[in-house]
């Protein structure tokens, strides 16, 4: 059993700034585990917490059961991908796969036994002999993962592997990564800000914001349910759309658009709707007035962007709840809808939008949270 | 009618305008000065070492290589490169590894950090003279603190700067002293460069402090020490101030260093020649030992990319 | 609705630490650099003890480690004995005149070197660089006799036993050079070029535009010209004789040999020597070990 977990860890920095506060989330025996957020969101600092590279303020961590807060990085068993990978420039690739092994006093065949396995996996055999600065980077990137698959750890730790590769490649190293936990099932605990890699990568992602869990669950369930506004703006591209509204009796209206919720409460919401889950009004759904401004199309889908009446709440992302910000006199709101390639617009269309109740995501406007 | 096209300015004004005429103006003074006082000198030490010359009174005789075969036939300038060399043997080794050992030592955040660099790098501001009389003071043999140390210890007191056999040992002390704080910056730096990234891989991988140390601080270091042991190798060579001060190149010529030799012939028996070819003998070693030093560091230094 | 669920988690063995850490009130490294620290100050709290001590107190065995009073006397009494205050104007007037014409005529031809392309220029360069490997000691002889040579035809005030001959040879040095034209080549051509044309001049371009950019490299070749010319022994050891135009370093060695035995008085004049270089290094360390030396202070 080698669950990571997080039991009431908190982390402060004197100046005093809470890094981390009061995380309390496992990844359990073999899950792949996405700690998501903006920068400065804590999420590295909770995983140098794991490494044993920080040490908690308050609370504890345990691996498989056994408490490790109070033991050094060496002795805890696991292993790590630094975003810039860490390689040791003087030495060759092997001797980079085999210093942990050498350092714990790995027998000399059980070392080479195990780099020729990882190097195979990876595709590193021909680049053993050569140095770190002789390779690319997205070979460097292998031999990084290399030398946390020898060791054969309790658990990995992966801190934004992919943020320095181009785009290409680092498509491809997430099919990669995923092929490979399927294949080890080792856990893992992987840090990104990127949202789409949290969202294809990983098993549950915990969605981290100013030290604070925001959110913890399976990826499609986040998608469909953010618990906060914070959650539901960061995930998904193109943003949820929000806007402000008012409830009133089991109804919810936002500029010219007048759903019916059942159980929300009376006063201020947001509400949110996802860029696709508009479409050209009909079929009895709740609609709202919409002016094409811009047209973008993508090959396979389009996304347009267009005036409604009613006020956008802006959702400040860097925050723990979204933040209302005033709207701007004058101005109108834009949204994002996300079409098929078959509906055809152009600018300055006037046309109505559906949108399901179901799928109107209802914020309390005051605290963020999700109330339907 | 304009007349079209542009003519060309006359040759003169084009001249003074030109690169080379700037670049000859700008760095002229320089040129000049440096011929002067680097480039003819070179040059004419050369001439001086096949003559017999008089340094005061100018008069010069042509005697080929005699003075070279002097040398080499020479006692005195045998037992110059011996101290010379013993000097060098131990005072580069002793600061490289001072060095290292303090610049990991105060390359930390703990109180007092101030205090501890500053007693360091104070060496720096401190002329080899005033280093010399520092010490000279100290190992005082009658009335010097540390011979008093000693004693209260029950230990034999020592003669230091007038004893044959430890007078060379003292000057290796002072001056490993007075350099420890070039030595300890340029560790420092180094020390710095390292990122940070590196250490917490190696403690991950499982390396102790001293594997750390070992197998990532030391080797990315190279660099530094390479540098460190061919500008010491080179400084120790040339050695002068504090044995002019103190020993005079005794007692019984066991301080007696190349450089001291040289300015003895020199400058006190004012024979030029003679000096001019113990200072291209210096010149030559100091262009072997470095050569040396250059290809085993090309083998043994890795500069990370 | 998907709040973090607290779980309950497995029962937790705690891990028994190999190494606990026994509890000093510090951190253990103290241990050694405190000592340490102490030993490397020492010669000079010695010598400042001493310089306050009378000459029967220095000669106590065992030594006074703390003097019943503080024996000012010692200090106007080396002043009586050894003119430092002139050895100090003459390696004051020496040493900056030494600073400010390497900082001009290295700039100059640092430029030069860096940007301008004059014929010879590379050979010229390589040719100063070969002689940045030879040792002073090859050239310090001929240099005797060039500045005898200067002194006796062209004016004693640059001759051998002069100010002059202390500033002259030191007054451009290959290494100042060479280090200015490094930092100059580091610096983006596009500023210059822009300067050049909107209208200005090269030298313009030097003084308005690449020297205001250098100020590190101009302090640090201050610096270290300063450093060394104000500590330089030998040279001025061959090169001057009468006690009027001494250095502080040759006036302290002078000194000490004419009053071996009076301890007191020489470290009194030590001290004294030592002052000058010990302000600019406390007025520039807040700057120099600040910066250089305490960035990237690991925990």
């Amino acid at each position: 059993m080698s669950d990571v977990t997080f039991h009431g860890v908190t982390k402060v920095f004197p100046g005093p700034t809470v890094a981390v506060d009061d995380l309390s989330i496992t990844a359990e025996d073999g899950e792949f585990l996405i700690l998501v957020g903006p920068s400065g969101c804590g999420k590295t600092t909770a995983l140098r917490m794991v490494a044993g590279l920080e040490k908690p303020t308050s609370g504890s961590i345990s691996i498989g059961g056994q408490d490790i807060t109070d033991l050094s990085p060496r002795e805890r068993d696991i292993a790590m991908v630094f975003q810039n990978y860490a390689l040791y420039p003087h030495m060759t690739v092997y001797k980079n796969l085999a210093f942990g092994l050498k350092q714990r006093k790995t027998p000399k065949d059980e070392i080479d036994r195990r780099v020729r396995d990882a190097s195979g996996m990876l595709g590193l055999d021909d680049l053993l002999k050569r140095k770190p600065g002789q390779l690319s980077g997205g070979q460097r990137q292998r031999v990084a993962m290399g030398r946390a698959l020898v060791r054969e750890p309790k658990a990995f730790l992966l801190d934004e592997p992919l943020s320095n590769l181009d785009a290409k490649l680092r498509v491809q190293v997430r099919a990669d990564l995923k092929q490979l936990h399927r294949r080890l099932g080792i856990t893992t605990v992987y840090v990104t800000h990127d949202q789409v890699e949290a969202m294809t990568l990983g098993d549950r992602i915990a969605v981290m914001s100013n030290g604070r869990l925001q959110q913890l669950g399976v990826p499609q369930d986040i998608y469909d349910h953010p618990a906060n506004m914070f959650v539901a703006a960061f995930i998904g591209s193109p943003a949820m759309n929000m806007l402000r509204g008012v409830a009133r009796e089991g109804r919810v209206t936002a500029g010219d658009l007048d759903v019916p919720e059942v159980g929300v409460p009376d006063g201020d919401v947001v509400l949110g709707i996802r860029p696709e889950a508009v479409r050209p009004a009909g079929d009895g759904l709740p609609s709202f007035e919409f002016e094409v401004q811009v047209v973008e199309p993508l090959g396979d889908e389009v996304i347009v962007r267009g005036a409604v009446t009613g006020q956008l709440a802006e959702v400040e992302t860097g925050e723990e709840h979204a933040e209302l910000l005033p709207q701007l006199p004058g101005s109108r709101a834009v949204i994002t809808a996300r079409f098929d390639p078959e509906v055809r617009l152009s600018p300055g269309m006037r046309m109505r939008l559906g949108v399901h109740p179901d799928r109107v995501h209802v914020f309390d406007a005051r605290t963020g949270e999700a109330v339907r | 009618m304009e007349a079209t096209g542009r003519r060309r300015a006359p040759l003169w004004l084009r001249a003074v305008h030109s690169d080379h005429v700037a670049g000859w103006t700008l760095a002229g003074p320089a040129i000049f000065m440096m011929a002067l006082f680097s480039i003819y000198p070179v040059i004419w030490s050369v001439i001086l070492s096949f003559q017999r010359k008089n340094l005061l009174s100018g008069e010069s005789q042509w005697i080929g290589w005699e003075n070279y075969e002097a040398l080499t036939k020479d006692p005195i300038f045998k037992t110059a490169l011996w101290n010379s060399a013993k000097y060098t043997a131990l005072f580069v080794p002793l600061s490289i590894i001072a060095g290292i050992f303090v610049a990991v030592a105060v390359n930390r955040k703990l109180r007092l950090m101030a205090f501890y660099r500053l007693a360091v790098f104070v060496t720096l501001a401190i002329s080899t003279i005033s280093t010399a009389i520092m010490f000279l003071w100290l190992t005082e043999p009658t009335y010097g603190i540390i011979n008093a140390f000693l004693h209260a210890l029950h230990l034999p007191e020592q003669q230091f700067l007038a004893d044959t056999n430890e007078a060379l040992y003292v000057i290796v002390a002072m001056t490993v002293w007075g350099w420890l704080g070039f030595v300890v910056i340029i560790y420092l730096a180094a020390l710095q460069g390292i990122p940070q990234e590196l250490i917490e891989a190696a403690q991950i991988d499982g390396a102790s402090r001293w594997g750390i140390f070992r197998n990532v601080t030391l080797p990315l270091l190279g660099p530094a020490t390479f540098f460190l042991v061919v500008w010491l190798t080179i400084n120790a060579l040339q050695l002068f101030d504090e044995i002019y001060l103190t020993t005079k190149g005794g007692p019984l010529y066991s301080t007696t260093v190349i450089v001291y030799y040289m300015f003895v012939q020199a400058f006190q028996n004012f024979a030029a020649g003679y000096g001019a070819a113990m200072a291209y003998v210096l010149f030559a070693l100091i262009l072997v030992i470095s050569i040396i030093e250059f290809v085993v560091g090309k083998r043994l230094v890795h500069y990370s990319a | 609705m998907t709040k973090p669920i607290a779980l309950e988690p497995p029962a937790v063995v705690r891990a028994t630490a190999p190494h606990r850490r026994r509890w000093l009130p510090f951190d253990r490294w103290h241990l050694f650099l405190f000592p340490f620290a102490l030993v490397m100050l020492f010669p000079m709290l010695w010598m400042l003890v001493t310089s306050i001590e009378t000459i029967s107190e220095a000669r106590r065995f065992p030594p006074v480690m703390i003097p019943e009073g503080i024996h000012w006397q010692n200090y106007p009494n080396a002043l009586k004995r050894g003119a430092f205050g002139t050895y100090f104007l003459n390696t004051f007037f020496v040493t900056m005149t030494v600073v400010v014409g390497n900082l001009v005529f290295c700039s100059l031809a640092g430029y030069a070197f860096a940007r301008v392309k004059f014929f010879g220029r590379e050979v010229v360069f390589m040719l100063m660089l070969a002689t940045l490997m030879i040792p002073y000691q090859v050239t310090i002889i001929p240099e005797f006799l060039i500045v005898k040579w200067l002194g006796t035809h062209i004016s004693p005030q640059i001759g051998i036993d002069s100010l002059g001959a202390l500033i002259v040879p030191g007054i451009v040095q290959v290494f100042g050079i060479f280090l200015l034209r490094q930092f100059f080549r580091t610096l983006p051509v596009e500023l210059e070029e822009a300067a050049r044309i909107d209208g200005a001049s090269r030298l313009g371009v030097l003084f308005k535009i690449v020297l205001p950019l250098s100020l590190p490299a101009l302090a640090t070749l201050a610096a270290l010209t300063f450093l060394w010319t104000w500590n330089d022994f030998l040279w001025p050891l061959i090169a001057i004789m009468s006690p009027e135009h001494y250095t502080i370093q040759l006036g302290l060695m002078n000194f000490q040999t004419a009053h071996t035995t009076s301890w007191t008085l020489l470290m009194a004049a030590n001290v004294m020597s030592m002052i000058p270089l010990l302000i600019v290094f406390l007025a520039a360390q807040k700057y120099f070990i600040q910066s250089v030396a305490t960035s990237g202070l690991k925990g």
